[in-house]
Order: C-alpha cells, then structure tokens, then sequence
C-alpha cells in the first residue's frame, strides 16, 4: 500500500492555498480604492498580518514544542527599534537595518533557549517575561537611541537602494512576508522537524529514546520564534512608521498567547484567526456596539469571555468551529433532502 | 575499545552494572550477556530493578558503576556509557516503554515516522524549503513506516490520531516505531502489560517475526511469566538489584533461588 500523489485539488494543496490566502489580502487595496473599504481599514489589516508572524512564532514555541514564552513584545519592539535606529540614524540601508535587526534579538533568543533546558513551565514563563521587561525599561532608558517615551518614527521601507515603497507597496510587502512564512512553518512542522518538535512536547523520554537532540530543538523552536517575533517588530516599525515604550508591554505578549488560544494551538490558519479576534474585531465590531463599545476595557471583556467559552468547548481554536459547521450543515441537507 | 571486550555473536555485554539512588542500591554488581538474535528476558519480582537496569542500559540514567558493551550496526563494540542518551538509537539500541509512550495528537503513521528521527539526512533549511531531496527522503522513509505497519497488521488505522486507539494498538504502534531504526537489539518494557490472554499469546509470535524477519535480539523485562516462558530464549534472574540467576526458561523454573524470591522462603528451607 502506497500514499497515492493527490491530484491538483485546492483543498489539498496547502502551499497554492496559502498564496490564495495572500491574493485575498492583497484585494483589501484595490476595494479601498475603489470606495469599498473605508480607509483606516488597511492599517487594521496590516496589524493583523504583522502580528500574526509573531504569533505563528509563538505558536511553534507553544503549541508544537509546549514551551512557554511570554516574551514576544520584548522581542519585536527590540527589533522596531534597531531597524528605526539604524534606517534613521545610521541612514543605512534596508536590508541592512533587517540583518541586524533580526540577528541581534535572534542571539537573545538563543540565550533563552540555552536556559530553557534548565527551567521549564511557570519559572520559564516568569524568565522570558523579566526579558521582556528588561527590553521595555530599556526602551525607555536609552533615550539616546530610543528617544524614551516621546518614542521613535522611521519611514516605509526602500528596497535595494532604490525602490522606494509607499504605503499601499509596504501592505503588499506584508503579505508576501506572511505568505512566505506560512509555507516555510508548515513545511517545518509537517516534516522530520515537526514530529521531533511534537515528540518533544508530548513525551521528552520517548523523543530522546528516538534520538531527538532536546537542546538542539528546543534551541531551534526559541530561535525560529524570536525570528518571526523580531521580523514582525521589523514590519511594524516600517508600516506603522512609529513606535514608543507603552506598546510593548506584557499586555501585547498576553495578546498574541490569547490570539494562539482562541484561534487554534498547532494551527497556522488558526493563528491568524485568532489574531484577527484579538485585534481587528474590537475596532471592527465591538465598537460600533452602542453603549458598551464607548467603554474602553470592552475588548478586554469579550476577550476574556471568548477565551474561556474556546477552552472550554473549543480547546484546540476556533478554527475548528469550521468543521462543526460543515457537519452541522450535512445534516440540515440530509433533513431536507431524504 | 577492542572487539575483544565482547565475544563474537555476542551484542550485548553488562560487566558489575551498579547504580544507588541515596542509599538505595537499585542495581548492585549486575552481569549478564545477550547473544546475536536471542530473546533474553530480565524478570523479578516488583521492585527488583528491572526497570532500573533498562534506564542504565539506554542512558536515561548514568550508571555509578560498571560497563556496557554492545555491538553496533556497523560490528564496532563501543562502551554505551561514553555515548549520551539521544545517541544510542544511532548504534542500533533502541527501546519501548512501560507505559506507551507516543504523542497523542500524532497519527499512527508520524508517530511510527518520528522512530526514522536519525535517519533524516536533509537539513531543517531544506525541509523548510521542501528541496526534492527532503521531498523524496520523506516519501522513502513514509513508504517504509506503511511497510512496518502492513507487517504489524495495523496500517488500516495509520491515519487515524493515536490519542483514542485500543491499548494493544498502542503498544505495536510503539513496537513499529522501534523497527523505523533497523535496530541490533530492542529493549520491551512489559510489553504484556495491559493486554488481554489473546493479545499475549498474539505478542508472542510477533516477538518471534520481529526476531526472525529483522535480525535483532530482543531484551523484555514482563512479569507475565507464561510470555517470558514461551517467547525467551535465555532468562536472568534478579532481586533486590542483584544476580540471582541465569539459564533457560526451564532452568530458571527449577532454581531454588529464583523460587524463593518469588514465593518467600518456606520455614523447611531455612
């Protein structure tokens, strides 16, 4: 018996779907243009794109390798404020502010990495979180660099030199990052690499019996998360063209583990579910609500609800609700049609 | 190390094992050897240091005393002592465990795959570009996994989750994944524990195939004595972390000493 080749089948081929998933995100422009979307609506794409990187990031961390990480925002406002500082006031190029800026909080990572080995659950949770605050105090700090609390601007990114981008060559500058990360993620995740990382999470004897190097994977999962953590940071400081100590407290990590939660753990479309919940459905939704939408804590409460109903009933994401509908709907057809 | 540390056909050699947890000494002065393509078996009683002695033998943990020879694929005799506990998978040493040990939200199919870990040679970067290498490597490895688990009898069930399937799935699922690695011996962790007679006697025979088919010899610890009675070859006996005695299955039945560690001394015997 031999796993046949599938045929060309949308549904089946996750690389071409992805892409398609670009394409659709890359028509939020072409409807603002044409009058269709209202124009704030693509910075509210955009974030969602951009936060949904980290995110994949963190969910690679939590999800397939089931270490906890509350240290993102440390990561990505690390990596906003070398490639501003470096664009702006080094005036080097792009590519240039990118390197640095996602091997710098990479090396960071790594170090995190070295002591999960030693520390495992809450203690490891507590540890990335004091390096976040770290990083926060020292945005404010280092007002030299940072410009402490009346915070740093930077510019859209000019590619190669030459090829200056505005604000609609960014947005598309965003989905391509996102689509490219999807497939290489899940091409990681449904190989040797993925099992590895998986048998790390479920049973770290039997992965080591299976000659699953721990430290080397779970060296691997930190640096790929604070990769994808500090690339988001990048495409923040570049999209939304400025950024200050505040954003990058514990309450933008606690954001994006709650996004992974609501969305779907072990899920790549899940993730971007979730961060769509979390960050685009309070100004989207809630806020046209009356009454309640005027209050500002009024996200922080559907997110709390959202996340208890999604434990309870939904404990691997939302994305799941899809197949229940689609089952749910199979019965109604057959009701209906005897 | 010389080949002269281990007999020819023999693949496994453990000289005055000792481990002591505090005062404990879970595994004191313990000798044995296992030839090429046998089935030996480690009983005792509860507490005996069978287990104990599985974990110093696959370096889960580090023994304080004594040596471990065994012969790899490669008929290289190395010290297992000298090699970390993710590497002796890589000599052809590989293990089940007491209480299955898969990943749950995993198919059959990837949790039989994870047993091929080492045998992946394309880097994480060409993984994550899917270069034709990669693609091909896991295609190979796949088809040898749905191989593995035609032979077992459960390829039906491959793309099932393992989370949710019946206990005597569970365990042969863990029995392919230790033939992913083309093992020289496998070690079973009460491989009888929790089935039901028919499984038992089922587990048998197929102790016998995997032996026959693959090559291997086999170390079971089981306190099922009916299976370690018809499947082994050679038994040792053990109590209290030490040697009792070794010899075939009706040898073994015989001993006096085995006997009394088993039903307690009698007043008559003393």
């Amino acid at each position: 018996m031999k796993i046949k080749k599938p045929a060309f089948n949308l549904k089946k081929n996750a690389h071409l779907n992805y892409v398609l998933f670009g394409a659709v995100l890359c028509l939020v422009p072409l409807l603002i243009e044409l009058g269709l979307l209202r124009n704030s609506y693509l910075t509210l794409v955009g974030s969602v794109i951009i936060y949904s990187v980290a995110a994949i990031g963190l969910n690679l961390l939590l999800g397939w390798s089931g270490l906890i990480s509350l240290g993102t925002a440390g990561f990505m406002g690390l990596a906003a404020y070398i490639s501003a500082y470096v664009t702006v006031n080094l005036k080097l190029p792009f590519e240039v502010a990118v390197l640095l800026a996602l091997s710098i909080p990479l090396a960071v990572g790594i170090l995190v990495g070295l002591v999960s080995l030693k520390i495992e659950g809450l203690y490891l949770a507590i540890a990335t979180l004091s390096v976040s605050e770290i990083l926060r105090k020292s945005f404010e700090e280092f007002g030299d660099i940072t410009n402490g609390f009346s915070g740093k601007t930077a510019g859209y990114p000019k590619l190669l030199g030459f090829f200056q981008l505005d604000k609609y060559g960014t947005y598309l500058l965003l989905v391509v990052v996102l689509v490219g990360v999807m497939i290489l993620i899940h091409n990681m995740i449904n190989g040797q690499m993925g099992r590895a990382l998986n048998a790390m999470r479920g049973s770290e004897a039997a992965a080591q019996a299976m000659g699953v190097h721990l430290l080397k994977y779970r060296l691997v999962a930190f640096a790929l998360a604070t990769s994808l953590a500090a690339l988001s940071g990048i495409l923040y400081i570049h999209f939304i063209k400025y950024t200050y100590p505040p954003t990058w407290t514990l309450g933008m990590s606690l954001n994006i583990l709650s996004a992974i939660i609501i969305g779907g753990v072990r899920n790549i479309y899940g993730t971007i579910l979730g961060v769509f919940v979390v960050f685009a459905v309070p100004d989207l939704f809630l806020k046209q609500i009356p009454y309640f939408g005027a209050m500002p804590g009024f996200a922080y409460i559907i997110n709390g609800i959202l996340i208890i109903v999604v434990i309870m009933y939904y404990p691997y994401g939302l994305i799941y609700l899809g197949n229940d509908m689609k089952k749910l709907w199979g019965k109604v057809k057959a009701k209906v049609k005897p | 190390m010389s080949n002269l540390d281990l007999q020819e056909g023999s693949v496994l050699r453990l000289e005055e094992l000792s481990i002591s947890f505090g005062g404990l000494k879970a595994v004191d002065n313990l000798s044995f050897e296992i030839k090429e393509k046998e089935i030996f078996g480690l009983i005792g009683p509860n507490g005996a240091g069978k287990t104990t002695a599985f974990n110093c033998i696959t370096q889960f943990y580090r023994p304080n005393h004594g040596k471990i020879y065994f012969r790899d694929k490669h008929g290289k005799v190395t010290n297992l002592i000298d090699h970390p506990v993710h590497e002796i998978i890589k000599l052809g040493l590989v293990r089940t465990f007491q209480n299955v040990e898969l990943i749950r939200e995993l198919s059959i199919l990837d949790n039989v795959l994870i047993g091929a870990h080492i045998d992946f040679k394309s880097s994480l970067l060409a993984q994550a570009l899917k270069t034709k290498k990669a693609k091909d490597e896991e295609t190979a490895l796949r088809n040898e996994a749905i191989e593995v688990l035609t032979f077992l009898g459960i390829a039906d069930r491959m793309l099932l989750p393992a989370g949710g399937q019946p206990y005597g799935i569970l365990k042969k699922v863990e029995l392919a994944r230790t033939l992913m690695c083309h093992p020289k011996l496998i070690i079973l962790d009460e491989p009888a524990a929790g089935l039901n007679d028919i499984e038992t006697v089922n587990l048998a025979k197929v102790i016998r195939t995997i032996r026959d088919k693959y090559g291997c010899a086999v170390l079971l610890v089981e306190h099922d004595m009916r299976l370690v009675m018809d499947v082994c070859d050679k038994i040792c006996a053990i109590n209290f972390g030490k040697f009792l005695a070794v010899g075939s299955p009706k040898e073994i039945q015989r001993n006096k000493d085995v006997q009394a560690a088993y039903l307690g001394e009698t007043e008559a015997d003393q």
